[in-house]
């Protein structure tokens, strides 16, 4: 017996799986995406939530980034 | 981060093969095109052009690999081949039943004519008369330079009020060099290409586009290449060129490859762009004098661009935050949401760093000790690119509650060996593997259980 599903396999390193598990268990993007927790490394998760989940790694990045304080020194 | 090579170039080889037959056979009856797909050839394939050229009977084929003794048969048959596949030499049986081959005849007609001379002129009748208006020659570069730039302006966005036909524009937008947020990457990569290059490969699109235009294949072709063979600084008359090909003239003119004064005008220039086209050569250095640098990059990821030119700022400006604009120059600061929209865009930081060598300014290029581009900016613009790559995704089908390990691994075996396993894990006995490699996994499997 062998069971078949359809999905999204994401590669990506731990600090960011961790970041998708806590997305899933919070709900936080209004369902749960995570079919299978695969390794350290990967995730297998529904394919409708892939552009989602993108738009939020994303998000994400940017709020961690720091902006450059040349910028403002030049000002 | 993948980086693939989105543009291909092809030769003018690659191109004639792609053609239909009866394309080809129509185009022969150029002296000028057979000139410049003669060029073109191997060596070993001129060479074989050239002996056949008087000969009036089919060759035997066995004769032919005569020529070549056993080590070199590879060569020979490349040369074979790239005969055979643009129609030069067609095969043809010889009275006894042999196999033999046969020069195209209208290629050795008008080839005769192209290196031998004679025949009606390339041209029909040449203006004898000089003209009152004559370009100098600077005056021409500086026409067709301006009009190629318009091109390159419509890519990077720079211009939206340049005189650019409709015909033109959909040309540029139909071979996926712009899209509607801006340039692609394919785009960058082909700003980034020598002149000659680029001319041909917009070539190439019009040459694809043109028939779609109701325009005759042939009588473009022909018209191009009899461009190619023209003289620089020379003026030609529109007599005796078809409505077709005057339609072509005009769309030449835009990109600026004919300089003509007025489009009611019966003369026209040739420029450089055009008398380089079928030169078989590549003309690096022709490119190379005109373009000197304009870019400095210090490791405050300041960028200096002394350049008044709105292409090379708009270039700049794809991947820059531009600051300041002075007479001359033109202050960018590179960012990190300037790179990344430039990344969105499709350009790799390979890409940019690339960029910045090429048209580095001279004194940048000066210092010996210093690099080009500072390696603080180097490391950076890779772990900006890094940065988007926190997650690969790729569409799969997972496989779970598989019973036992030998089916899962003769599961995992087949995966493996067709190239589709995306992963797997013998200890929890799941694997994924990709789309495609889906229905062939299943239908494995079924027969797999058949079986047992």
């Amino acid at each position: 017996m062998v069971n078949v599903l359809k999905g999204v396999l994401v590669e990506c390193d731990p600090t960011v799986k961790q970041y998708l598990l806590h997305l899933d268990e919070t709900n936080a993007l209004g369902q749960k995406f995570v079919i299978e927790d695969l390794d350290d490394q990967h995730v297998f998760v529904t394919a409708e939530i892939k552009d989602t989940l993108m738009k939020k790694i994303d998000a994400m990045m940017e709020q961690l980034s720091y902006s450059s304080s040349d910028k403002q020194e030049t000002k | 981060m993948k980086t693939q090579e989105l543009l291909t170039l092809q030769g003018l080889h690659q191109y004639l093969k792609s053609l239909p037959a009866i394309i080809l056979d129509k185009l022969y009856n150029h002296p000028a095109a057979c000139l410049a797909t003669f060029r073109e050839l191997s060596q070993l394939a001129k060479h074989y052009v050239m002996r056949t050229l008087f000969t009036i009977q089919a060759i035997p084929t066995s004769t032919i690999s005569a020529w070549v003794n056993s080590q070199h048969q590879k060569e020979h048959q490349a040369a074979l081949n790239q005969l055979t596949e643009i129609r030069i030499w067609q095969s043809h049986t010889l009275p006894g039943g042999m196999q033999g081959i046969k020069l195209n005849e209208s290629f050795r007609a008008n080839l005769k004519t192209a290196l031998c001379g004679g025949g009606e002129s390339w041209y029909g009748p040449q203006l004898s008369k000089a003209d009152k208006y004559q370009f100098t020659s600077e005056a021409l570069d500086l026409k067709s330079k301006e009009r190629w730039e318009c091109v390159l302006h419509y890519l990077v966005g720079a211009g939206e009020d340049l005189a650019l036909s409709g015909e033109i524009q959909s040309l540029l937008n139909n071979c996926g060099l712009v899209s509607k947020n801006g340039i692609t990457a394919a785009g960058f990569q082909f700003l980034l290409l020598d002149r000659p290059s680029q001319v041909w490969y917009i070539l190439l699109q019009y040459l694809d586009s043109a028939e779609s235009l109701g325009m005759d294949l042939v009588e473009i072709l022909s018209f191009l290449f009899q461009l190619s063979y023209s003289t620089f600084g020379q003026n030609y008359s529109t007599e005796g060129l078809t409505q077709t090909q005057l339609t072509c003239l005009q769309h030449m003119r835009e990109i600026g490859l004919v300089v003509q004064r007025k489009r009611k005008d019966m003369k026209f220039y040739p420029t450089q762009l055009a008398i380089n086209l079928a030169s078989g050569a590549k003309q690096e250095e022709l490119d190379h004098s005109k373009s000197s640098g304009y870019i400095i990059v210090e490791t405050n990821y300041r960028l200096y661009a002394y350049t008044e030119s709105p292409l090379d700022i708009a270039l700049v400006a794809l991947f820059c935050e531009m600051m300041y604009r002075l007479p001359g120059l033109c202050v960018g600061l590179i960012t990190r949401e300037s790179v990344q929209q430039a990344f969105t865009n499709g350009i790799t930081a390979n890409k940019i760093i690339n960029f910045i060598r090429t048209h580095a300014h001279p004194e940048a290029k000066k210092k010996v000790t210093t690099p080009i581009v500072p390696s603080t900016i180097i490391d950076q613009l890779y772990l900006w690119e890094l940065e988007r790559g926190r997650l690969s995704c790729s569409d799969g089908v997972l496989y779970n509650q598989i019973l036992s390990s030998s089916d899962f691994e003769a599961l995992r075996k087949y995966a493996d060996d067709m190239g589709v396993l995306l992963w797997a894990s013998p200890a929890k006995r799941l694997l994924v593997v990709n789309r495609d490699g889906h229905n062939h996994v299943k239908h494995f499997w079924k027969r797999n259980k058949q079986k047992d």
